[in-house]
């Protein structure tokens, strides 16, 4: 005799479509035209920086940049539901979510451009920098949400990663001992369908990547992750619930990847542009513009003011980079320990003497 | 390379302004991306790309005002170059450096090392200064230990300095060697029967100095100079012997003049006024040149035949060993007589065999007189 | 006076650190209820209660990774690794994240973290549970690499990594936990982490060891006192940041040097310490600097790995090769 031990079902929500319409009846803060409007700005200021730091790279001023074009409203939406003493542990692609929470766009400059104090957040200091390592950051999480709860403080781990992350075992063993510990985190799967070149398809056989919180024995929920109210609506849902106490849980925001992997990728390579064109007409900055234009929001004095404003402040953060003189070499050694052991003194002060006059003229020294 | 141009944007409108572009030079964007905000009257508009491809450039910048129809981006034709990578840059070089599979290294058999010693060692050696070139090493595998190097560094302040040669010895030396380099000697030797003559005390330098003169009589291919150079020979008239005495500078060879023409007496006060001249070091240069055979009285000493030097250009020289009591066939029986070796050493690019026995025989002829 | 063993020791300094520091928190797989199945977190679970003291799943990168979150909001986890056989999916987070964060952060997060774990062979045990991957870590920049090789050494190690700011890897020799007893004082004095311990002074030899191979060490000095030959023995204790004047020091003294370990031979952590060696003082050798350790092989099953394992008379032996380049 066979009984069915367990059930479970994946709800998927949104809350505007593709045009901009509402779907259903809107959360709470929808009815604030400065929430909605803070988030459009949000995300109207996240793909200004990504442009820009696109066209950066490609005139060689910035290092190899991985572009969130087409998922600012994951980013944003998760970003937005979040306070400041909770702590932020994005992928390498939450540029959206890092902006909001305030960190500088110079901050990101540096980062993308080889100078390790873009990760030396002035804004918000507890949050973790970017994790290259796929993954790798959700145990981080695991122990970051355990902290809060040991310590009783009402405060959350926000972990986002993407769908091929999902592939990896530092995110099941995560999972599995958030579930087990109950600790106030939240994993949010910013889902852009594409691994490098590895479609979703081919990344895993479950229906949806938010079952594999059942597995977890946590909640998981999808999302229209092109939809930044429903994004934040899920996100606002999941925070509280972990911050009551009543556990973490994981939500996956469908989107799709409009740009390359990396400014070094060339997914022309890989998946067809006829493929890509349609996702546009679903990407979130229009679907929510839409939506305010609509409900009369938003004029047209206000979005050619928005992208001045915008500009205005991306540029002088990029100048700001572009101006900015390196580190001094010796901050290669400082940081390795809390206090420089007796051998890499003696590595510092060999590299010293080594450095040539003209670097000691510039002062570095 | 595909122009695109401000579109119609309807309403007849003629001109835009630019608020922002959306993409950057060197993007690769597809159909319906948006790549510029512009600004009209009524609101600002996103304009898509109408096609995929890369944006070569962007020709105009935010504040600008342009005509509709106006071309502000031109689109490249064709594939980029495959970056290659996923991150960072890949650079390439201008040609391959050449690897191929490389030099062979593998030893055979390693050289063995010239003074293999651990540095400690070397230390050690330069301050003990023993070089360490000149050590075999009792070591594993041949090293130099530390007692090698200090056995060699006591050995070496107890012996003596090498002494370099001077006068007499000196010239001993030098000349040997050119004797060694030219001449070539052959040796014959026996013995004469000096019964008669010895128990009555008689003057044996004398005796050999007369048997010498008449072998060289006998035989004067014996008492010449050979001429290397020329492979000529001079014979001598007059027999100058040379006669080797041993001094405390070393060995000295003053020279009798025309020994055949002297009577025994004069021979004996002239070989003992040579001997206590040479010995006192007060013989004359003359008194040392151009000896025309030599005799070497080493029996005096000890030894019975020898094997000796013969000085260029002299083609012979006599040895003459101790005299022994010998038991040999005398008469119809056997007989203890005194024996007195001889030893000819010649040259036998100057002389034959024959000649040399002959000479000695002529020796010992007159050796076996009684008088 | 009680005298305690190694793992009691290491039981003795995780209750003094957790005693005097509320930030010290023990996870890892079995070390609550059942106290570790070495027993060195006995009683700690009792005593310091469910919120400081925890079971984890079975899961090795998550629990480095939960331990790395932890530290950053000012906790000092000491996660226990069960065997170091397992450690290897803890490379990640530890080479990735743990030894990084205040660099790339500029010290604005850091990790003070402890990651121990029983390590060595020759307790007959099953497949795995042998290693020796101390080379691994010591080859990470930015972390801590500790070996202790008496109660006494490893109580005041773990005390001093504990309290240390940055990640340690502390392996703990397995065959030496109960191996011996020596009278260790609760003082809740740390021992200096850059530091190599002189334990047995000599002229003719320096033998170099840590871990079980400190014990053969001393064994094969007493062996080779007989024989006329004064070994000195150095304990590394911390192999990163490595402590070369204490052994550079010794060398200049003896002339010769032995480093012996368990760990495989090539690559091994011997190679860093002859290199410093002859880098620093090649003049003053006499001989080869000798390197004892295992083979370059998979460690055998019990049957054979009395076999594999280098001893007393291994070291003792390569000492007397030394010596006899006099």
């Amino acid at each position: 005799m066979r009984e069915i031990a367990a059930r479970f079902e994946i709800g998927c929500g949104r809350c505007l479509d593709p045009d901009g319409k509402p779907v259903g009846p809107l959360p709470d803060f929808a009815a604030d035209p400065a929430t909605l409007i803070g988030l459009y700005r949000a995300m109207v200021r996240t793909r200004s920086f990504d442009a820009k730091a696109i066209a950066l790279q490609r005139t060689g001023r910035l290092g190899t940049y991985a572009s969130s074009l087409g998922q600012e409203a994951v980013s944003v939406g998760a970003a937005s539901a979040m306070r400041a003493d909770d702590v932020l542990l994005p992928s390498f692609r939450e540029h959206g979510a890092q902006l909001l929470r305030g960190v500088a766009p110079l901050e990101l400059f540096l980062y993308w451009g080889g100078d390790e104090r873009g990760s030396a957040f002035a804004g918000p200091k507890g949050d973790f920098p970017a994790s290259v390592p796929v993954g790798s950051h959700a145990p981080h999480a695991v122990g970051v949400a355990l902290a809060f709860k040991l310590r009783r403080e009402p405060r959350v781990a926000v972990c986002i990663f993407g769908d091929g992350a999902t592939s990896k075992g530092d995110v099941a063993e995560a999972l599995n001992i958030a579930g087990v510990w109950r600790v106030p985190a939240l994993f949010v799967v910013s889902n852009n369908q594409w691994a490098i070149s590895v479609p979703r398809e081919a990344q895993s056989a479950a229906a949806t990547l938010a079952q594999k919180a059942v597995a977890a024995g946590i909640p998981g929920e999808q999302v229209d992750g092109n939809d930044v109210i429903a994004v934040r609506a899920a996100a606002i849902a999941a925070i509280e619930r972990a911050r009551s106490g009543a556990g973490p849980s994981l939500i996956e925001a469908v989107t799709y990847r409009l740009g390359d992997h990396t400014t070094a990728d060339d997914a022309s390579r890989y998946r067809d542009d006829a493929m890509v064109t349609p996702h546009w007409r679903q990407e979130p900055v229009l679907r929510l513009r839409s939506y305010l234009n609509a409900a009369g929001l938003w004029t047209k004095d206000n979005e050619e003011q928005l992208l001045r404003e915008v500009a205005a402040e991306i540029d002088g953060a990029a100048d700001a980079y572009l101006r900015m003189p390196s580190q001094n070499p010796t901050t290669i050694f400082d940081y390795t320990y809390a206090e420089l052991p007796a051998e890499l003194l003696r590595q510092r002060e060999a590299m010293i003497a080594g450095l040539t006059p003209t670097r000691e003229a510039e002062g570095v020294a | 390379m595909i122009g695109f141009a401000l579109p119609d944007l309807g309403e007849g409108l003629t001109e835009a302004e630019l608020v922002a572009w959306h993409v950057a030079e060197g993007d690769h964007v597809v159909a319906d991306q948006p790549l510029v905000s512009v600004e009209t009257e009524k609101a600002v508009v996103e304009i898509p790309s109408p096609r995929s491809g890369r944006v070569a450039r962007l020709l105009a910048k935010p504040g600008d005002r342009i005509k509709v129809g106006a071309p502000i981006a031109v689109f490249e034709n064709g594939d980029h170059a495959d970056a290659g990578t996923v991150v960072g840059t890949l650079e390439e070089g201008p040609r391959a450096v050449s690897s191929g599979a490389g030099v062979d290294r593998s030893p055979v058999s390693p050289e063995p090392v010239r003074a293999p010693a651990a540095p400690g060692i070397r230390t050690l050696a330069r301050e003990r200064g023993v070089d360490l070139a000149r050590l075999r090493g009792s070591g594993p595998s041949g090293a130099i230990t530390r007692d090698d190097v200090e056995s060699a560094a006591r050995s070496a302040g107890t012996a003596a300095a090498a002494e370099p040669l001077r006068g007499v010895r000196r010239a001993m030396a030098r000349n040997m060697e050119r004797a060694h380099a030219s001449v070539t000697p052959a040796t014959v030797w026996d013995d004469a029967d000096v019964e008669g003559w010895w128990a009555h005390h008689a003057d044996v330098g004398v005796r050999l100095i007369r048997a010498i003169a008449v072998a060289c009589a006998a035989v004067p291919a014996l008492n010449a100079w050979y001429d290397d150079k020329a492979t000529a020979r001079e014979i001598q008239q007059r027999v100058d012997l040379g006669i080797a005495v041993e001094t405390a500078d070393g060995l000295i060879v003053p020279v009798l003049r025309d020994v055949g023409n002297r009577s025994a007496d004069r021979l004996r006060r002239e070989l003992d006024a040579l001997k206590a001249a040479t010995r006192a070091r007060r013989v004359a240069p003359d008194e040392l040149r151009d000896p025309t055979i030599t005799l070497s009285n080493f029996g005096v000493i000890a030894g019975r035949y020898a094997a000796l030097v013969v000085l260029p250009p002299q083609v012979a020289i006599v040895g003459a060993g101790r005299v022994t009591l010998q038991a040999v066939r005398h008469g119809e029986g056997v007989a203890f007589r005194h024996m007195l070796p001889l030893s000819l050493t010649f040259d036998h690019r100057a002389a034959t065999g024959g000649e040399a026995a002959r000479f000695l025989q002529a020796m010992i002829d007159d050796l076996q007189r009684k008088a | 006076m009680t005298e305690i063993n190694l793992v009691q020791a290491v039981n003795l300094a995780l209750a003094r650190a957790m005693a005097e520091d509320e930030r010290v928190l023990i996870l890892g797989e079995d070390v609550g209820a059942d106290g570790g199945v070495f027993r060195a977190t006995d009683g700690l679970l009792r005593r310091f209660g469910a919120e400081r003291v925890f079971d984890t799943p079975l899961a090795e990168a998550a629990i480095a990774g939960v331990s790395i979150g932890l530290a950053t909001q000012g906790f000092r986890p000491v996660a226990e690794i069960q065997f170091t056989g397992f450690i290897y999916p803890a490379i990640d987070q530890l080479a990735n994240h743990a030894s990084r964060l205040r660099t790339r952060t500029r010290g604005r997060l850091t990790c003070p973290l402890v990651l121990r774990s029983p390590g060595g062979g020759g307790i007959h045990a099953v497949e795995h549970h042998s290693e020796s991957p101390e080379a691994m870590f010591a080859h990470i920049p930015g972390l801590r690499v500790i070996i202790p090789s008496s109660p006494r050494r490893a109580y005041g190690l773990l005390l001093g990594a504990i309290r240390d700011p940055d990640p340690v890897v502390f392996i703990e020799p397995t065959r030496l936990y109960r191996a011996s007893r020596e009278e260790v004082v609760d003082d809740a004095v740390a021992m200096p982490l850059d530091r190599c311990f002189v334990v047995r002074e000599g002229s003719d030899v320096t033998l170099i060891a840590w871990g079980a191979m400190v014990v053969e060490a001393l064994a094969a000095a007493a062996a080779l006192a007989p024989q006329g030959i004064s070994a000195e023995v150095v304990d590394v204790a911390t192999l990163k940041p490595l402590d070369a004047a204490t052994i550079l020091a010794s060398v200049a003294k003896t002339s010769r040097a032995v480093v012996a370990h368990e760990a495989p031979l090539t690559g091994g952590f011997g190679g860093e310490i002859a290199a410093r060696i002859a880098e620093y003082a090649l003049l003053s050798l006499l001989a080869p600097v000798e390197r004892v350790a295992g083979y370059d092989t998979v460690i055998p099953l019990p049957r054979l790995e009395a076999h594999y394992f280098p001893g007393a008379a291994r070291i003792a032996e390569a000492a007397r090769r030394a010596m006899a380049y006099a």
